[in-house]
This record gives structure tokens, sequence and C-alpha cells, in this order.
């Protein structure tokens, strides 16, 4: 039973109060009621009567720091993205005793040195919000690694708090922590958990309601002081800049570090009221006496200091011993098993994507077709206006399956990413992938993305989230729109069916692969030549430790990402359907004999004999005919194709009524034409999906047009080819 | 072990301690905050073809073989 909330007798207890400050009792102000009360951490905003506390979660990839989020969040989970940025941001919030803690799940990141998209959003976020308390979240199993941004968060903050996770796996190994010296050392609360054991939950929460709490915890990071060297270039640099606008915010030694390190965006921000040419050149000269890179020396400076407190206070590490992973990994990344193991894993996962899918799909279907025909019928029995029942069932009923429709799809595809994400496999088949694609100046974690696109595009532009670098990442986004889809198989199939022997069919499908192949390995060069890349770093990748997959986490992935589909791209699919319906309904024809209907997805589109696509058709004539050898009846299907490549065959059937043949169109003809669908134009979910994942007008743009000449100009050249020699 | 040894001549399951890295800065401050920098004894995982695997602090990381060459061991 919800309390009543004592100042407006709502049923919530937690909620904001923006008007009604909350009135002193006992004489006592508010404040020193409630530092008395609470100590350090509390929020000045007194209109509110639950207290709010801002948690940031830090820590490197997989060190469990999701699944502690979302054990902590439990279901009040919302998934978004960072301001203006590709990456994804999670916020929860949990309530104890009449208290409000907001979470924050920063991405991962394996340092704050703001290199990677990822690293400057954490960055961003604990300098400018000032969290008022960062939980560095560590593996037991690798305390050294996983504690190198603990102590980086230090620099910047005195609110650190370090979670030690997979309590379980160090024990399995017998590994013996002592937390007490580690807290000593550190300066900071530490706690020891496994984030699956039930009673986990309560120990974090109280473990962060005490550290901003009461007294039990100190805050007094251990200050890392470093050689004679640089620890007198960082007085000197610290004097220089005393006094500026940037040190109000931030502390000086960090900023003086930031400078030593040479951090672009600190240089640049303290630029702009003072020259920085002086101490450059002293940091130069540094630099060159002691043949070091003073950023490099930092953080050897931190991995020293952290391997004498790590070794202090644990015992059980057992360096290079080779583990269950590096015997897995003596299979699984073999020189010739491996690929082949790679080979059957995505098959499978490729398969079960579209293959359990479809049934799903097509019950989704049978739904909605039962249910607008039970609406049409309602609506008719009621005399309600033809125009309006065609709206509510063709427009807005059909836009709403447009988009379930894509559901099972990628609510399967997101489970199984998850499940190869969790086991540790996907890093596994990048590192694979890398030479191969490297031949093609592409990351091996762009092969994921390739292979969904077979399937569906749609599914390709999401898998790119698993690439990290930036460039690659847009390149195989704006690519994917060249790899033929299950959908223009179909279009394939059915042509060269119809045209060819079984045996040229087999090789002309074979040669249009190839071409779309092609045309995305050109993709990827001419971005390289027109797309500087901010990180054109070699391979370095980490990978995890082979672990279970746990079915809660695989959850709660798919459950967030396929939200985020929902969300994003489900409003402009909508939004598209709902347009088509008005484009080709407005003025409103009752369908008579006279016309036909075609389907766009679920929406049918009506179009009389003499229609606007007819116009249009003979209209364009006149350039595609001695350009591409298309007459009107094969380029109003290639418009209705735009937003789904689906209704190509039904509109190919309805233009010609006695079913294509052979006499109907040359062979330059139709191989212009195949050529020509391959890869002209992506589907309207794919330019949603497109938008939804770059968040910029201006690639979707791209997305939309670059395929679009590409394949007029290549379509073009082999159009006149064919038809000079035949 | 002669003077320029990098980690590709390595054999599998040796143990090498990390004398210099001759790459791009970026690179390099990348491998420091991972944990591998000068004086860093690393173990050499796999080393057949491709990229690299090398265990440093308890973990794995895979370098690529070009990167892999120019860390002298």
């Amino acid at each position: 039973m919800p309390k009543q909330c004592p100042h407006c007798g709502k049923r919530s207890r937690f909620h904001r109060h923006r008007s009604r400050a909350m009135k002193p009792k006992l004489g006592l102000t508010n404040e020193t009621k409630y530092s008395k009360r609470y100590g350090r951490g509390f929020k000045k905003d007194f209109n509110d009567h639950s207290i709010e506390h801002k948690i940031a979660f830090l820590g490197n990839p997989n060190v469990g720091k999701s699944s502690l989020f979302n054990i902590l969040s439990g279901s009040h989970v919302h998934v978004g993205n960072w301001p203006g940025k590709t990456v994804e941001k999670k916020e929860g919030h949990f309530i104890l005793s009449d208290e409000y803690f907001s979470l924050v799940d920063l991405p991962g990141a394996y340092s704050l040195s703001a290199r990677s998209e990822e690293e400057l959003v954490t960055r961003h976020f604990i300098v400018d919000e000032q969290p008022d308390l960062i939980c560095v979240i560590a593996d037991a199993t690798r305390l050294e690694r996983t504690l190198f941004i603990a102590l980086q968060a230090m620099e910047l903050t005195n609110n650190v708090a370090i979670i030690i996770n997979m309590k379980d796996i160090a024990e399995k190994e017998c590994i013996n922590l002592d937390v007490g010296l580690l807290e000593e050392k550190l300066g900071v609360p530490v706690l020891y958990v496994c984030a699956y054991e039930d009673e986990s939950i309560i120990r974090i929460k109280k473990f962060i309601y005490d550290s901003l709490h009461t007294k039990k915890y100190t805050f007094t990071p251990a200050i890392m002081m470093y050689s004679q060297k640089i620890e007198y270039m960082i007085q000197n640099i610290s004097i220089q800049i005393a006094d500026r606008k940037l040190l109000s915010e931030y502390p000086t030694r960090w900023v003086a570090f930031r400078i030593l390190e040479g951090d672009r965006i600190v240089k640049d921000e303290l630029a702009k009221e003072y020259d920085l040419a002086d101490i450059e050149n002293k940091i130069e000269k540094l630099a060159k006496e002691e043949q070091f890179d003073p950023a490099v020396e930092i953080s050897k400076r931190k991995y020293g200091a952290l391997h004498q407190i790590v070794y202090s206070a644990v015992s059980g590490y057992e360096d290079f011993k080779e583990t269950t992973s590096d015997r897995i990994d003596k299979t699984l990344l073999h020189k010739s098993w491996g690929y082949l193991i790679l080979i059957v894993i995505f098959a499978a996962f490729f398969l079960i994507t579209f293959y359990a899918s479809s049934p799903i799909i097509t019950g989704i279907d049978w739904v909605f077709v039962q249910f607008s025909s039970w609406v049409l019928t309602s609506l008719e029995s009621i005399n309600s206006p033809a125009f309006l029942n065609s709206l509510l069932v063709n427009g807005v009923i059909a836009g709403i399956a447009a988009v379930l429709l894509f559901l099972p799809i990628i609510a399967i595809f997101y489970a199984l990413i998850a499940i190869l994400e969790d086991s540790g496999y996907l890093a596994r088949s990048a590192y694979l992938m890398d030479k191969v694609m490297g031949k093609f100046g592409m990351q091996g974690s762009a092969f994921l993305s390739l292979i969904m696109g077979f399937g569906c595009n749609v599914a390709g532009v999401m898998a790119t989230r698993t690439i990290k670098n930036k460039r690659e990442r847009t390149t195989m986004i704006i690519a994917n729109s060249f790899i033929p889809c299950a959908a223009r198989l179909g279009v394939i199939a059915f042509l060269t069916g119809i045209f060819f022997q079984p045996w040229l069919a087999a090789i002309i499908m074979l040669l249009l692969y190839g071409v779309s192949i092609l045309l995305v390995l050109l993709t990827g060069l001419i971005f390289k030549l027109f797309y500087e890349s901010d990180d054109p770093l070699p391979l370095i990748l980490e990978l995890p430790e082979y672990r279970r997959p746990r079915f809660r986490s695989v959850m709660n992935l798919t459950w967030e990402r396929t939200g985020i589909f929902l969300k994003k791209a489900g409003t402009f699919i909508f939004v598209a359907s709902l347009v088509i319906w008005f484009l080709s309904n407005v003025p409103y024809v009752k369908p008579t004999e006279n016309t036909v209907l075609l389907y766009v997805g679920m929406s049918p589109v009506i179009v009389t004999k003499v229609s606007i696509a007819e116009f249009l058709g003979r209209g364009l004539e006149a350039i595609t005919i001695p350009l591409f050898g298309f007459s009107w009846k094969m380029v109003v299907p290639l418009i209705f194709g735009i937003p789904a490549k689906e209704v190509i065959i039904s509109a190919l059937s309805i233009l010609y009524p006695g079913g294509i043949t052979k006499v109907l169109w040359t062979i330059p003809q139709v191989i212009s034409f195949l050529l020509f669908q391959l890869t002209y134009a992506p589907c309207f979910a794919t330019i949603a999906v497109i938008k939804s994942e770059t968040k910029s007008w201006k690639l979707t743009a791209v997305g939309f047009f670059y395929p679009l000449i590409v394949t007029s100009i290549l379509t073009i050249i082999v159009f006149q080819i064919f038809s000079a020699i035949m | 072990m002669s003077q320029n040894d990098s980690l590709i001549d390595k054999p599998e399951n040796a143990v090498a301690t990390v004398k210099v890295i001759k790459a791009g800065f970026k690179a390099i401050r990348f491998l420091a905050d991972l944990g591998i920098h000068e004086g860093e004894k690393i173990r050499i995982v796999k080393n057949d073809i491709g990229p690299v695997i090398v265990e440093v602090k308890g973990t794995r990381v895979a370098i690529g073989r070009g990167l892999a060459g120019k860390i002298e061991v």
C-alpha cells in the first residue's frame, strides 16, 4: 500500500513539489536539520520532500557494471542517448528510507582521458554534473586494471566509492581480499559483492546510503605522488594557471595534470584566457630530457602504485597461468577451426533471427488483418464516412502494424547479440574477422553488420552498435543499403526465374551479390578518403573471460534496446506510413473496378488506371528509356518500392496483368532492372534506423541519396554496355 | 634474446618484459591505459596468425599484428 504524501495527499510519497517548501520544524532551519541528520551529500533543493542524490556508475567494460545497475534500479530504467551522441545513456533510480537515489550508468571506459566518445561522455558527466557519489565498479579477478579508472576519478573528486564485483568467481579462484586494508590504502569506501546474490542488492543500497550519510566511511582519496620531475612540473603549471576561471570549477592539480598529459579539451578551454605556449615549451623540454611521454609516465606511475596497493591487500592472484578461457580459445580462435566455428555460429545466428521471427510475424500480421476487418465492419455498420474508415484502418492501424511487424526480428536479434556479448564471443568474432576485414580497410566488428544486412538492413544498421570506431560505424550504416536484404532477394529470384535458365539465374544471382559486396567495400574506401577518422588506431581489443550469459541480463538488454527501436524508429515508421496513406488517398477516391490496390507493407495504396503514378512514370520515361531502358511500367514499381521492396513484385504483377513474359523485356532491360532494384534505395524502416542511430539528418540524407546516385551511375553504364553488344 | 625482438617473435606462453613501444603516441597512450608500458611483464597467449593476444594484469588483450611488431621485448 503506498502511503500518502503528507503535503499534498498524493498516493505516492516520492514526487517533486515545485512550489511548496517544507516548513522548518523544531526551530531548526532546513539546512541545519538536514546536515545534522544526513551529513554530507544532502541537496539544497528543499522544494523536494524526498531528498535526491545523484549517483554515477563508472567502470571498465565487462565488469558487470550494467548488471549491478539493473539490479539496483529494478524496473525503473530509462534508456536513451547522451545529447548529441550515439552513446547509450541509462538512467534509473531506487528509493531507500524516504530518499531518492538517481543512478546514471556511464558507458564502459578504460580511462578518463577522453579519447573515445564513451570516455568523453563519461568525463563530461563527472566534471559537469558533479554527482554526489561516483561508484567505481571493479572486478575482483583483475583488480589492478579495473581500479585504474578509480585512481583517475579520485584525482577529480573526493566522492568516490568502490564496489568490487565478481566475488563468486574470485572465491572460486581462491583469491582473498582484505577490504579493510584496501579501504585504508585507497582512502575511499570499498564494498565487495557478487552481483548475482540476492542479498547484494540491499548491501549495495546500504553501502551507498552509508557512504553519503554516515561517518562510517572516510573520503580522503590517496593522493598519487609522481616522480620529482613531474611533481615539480605540476607545481610549475599550477602556479602559472592559478586564478583562472576554469580553476574555480575543477581541482588545480587535476587541471595541471591534464595540461601535462596534453589534453586538448582542457587546453582549448584554458587557451581562451591564457597563452599556454610557455607551459607547452616546458613540457616539451621535460619530455625530451627524460625521454618519456608524460601521459604514459603518469599512467605507468598509477599502475605502479596500484600494483603495490593491490598486492598488499589481495592474495591468491596467479599471474601468467593458463585459464579455462585460454584453453577454450585454443579451439575457438584456432587459425582454421576458429573460422569454421565462426561461420557456424553466425549462420545459426542469422537463421535463428529470421526463421524464429517469421511465424511470429505471420501471427502478428494475421491478428492485424482480423482486427482491421473487424474495425472496418463495425465502422461501416454505424455508417461512418468511407474516408474516415480508410484513414483509421489503412492509415493508423496499418501504421502501427508496420512498426510491430519489425519487432520480432529486432527483439530476437538483440537477445542473440546480448548472449554473444555476455558470453564473451562477440569480442572474439571481431578478433577473428579483423584480418579478413582488414584487407578491405575495415575492422572485424563490421562483420556482424554485414552479415545481418543480408537478412534485413534494419538489423544490419543496428548491428553497427558493436563497432567502436565512429568512422567505420558511419560507413557501415550507410553501406548497409547496398546489401541486398531478403526482400530484394525475392525480386531477384522472381525475375531471374522468368527470364533465365536455372543455371544462368544462379550465376546472375551470385554476380549481383558480388556487385553489392563490392559496393560496400568501395563505400568503405570512399569514406576513408572523405571522412576524417578521429582515431585511426590499430586493433587493441580486450578479450573478456568466457562467462555463462545470465538470463536476466540478456532479457534486460533485449528489453532496453527493443524499447529504443520502438520509440525512435517506430515513431518514424508510423508517421511515414501515415504520410504514404495521405499521398495516395487524398483526394479520396472510393475503390472501384477501375482501381487496383497495392499493398505497401500493410497499407493499401490505390493506383487508378490513370493514376498519378502512371502520369509520373510516363513523365520519367523520357529519361529512363534511353538511360536505363525502363518503360513506365518498370518505373512505377520502383517508385512504390522505395518504402518497402516487397512491393515491387506485387506492383509488377498489377501492371502486367497477363504476367511478365520473356517477350516483354529485353535482356539488357532485365539486367538493368535487377541491378537497379538491388541497391537503389533503403526502405523507410532502414532510413528510420539510420536517423535514430546517427542522430543526424545530414547522414540520413546521405544514406538515401548516395545509394541512389551510385546505383544510377552503375546501372546506366551496365545498360549502355549491354545494349551495345546485344 | 636479441636486442630487437618484438612481440611477434616470441613463442606462445613466453613471459617477456616490454622494453620500448615504437608506435604512434595515441596507440602508446591507449596501451599504457591498459597497463602495457615499458617495464611491464606480459605473457604471450597466442601468436600464430592475425593479432597477438597477450596477458597483462590478469586480462587478455588482442593487439593488431602491425602494432605488436612495434612492441619490443
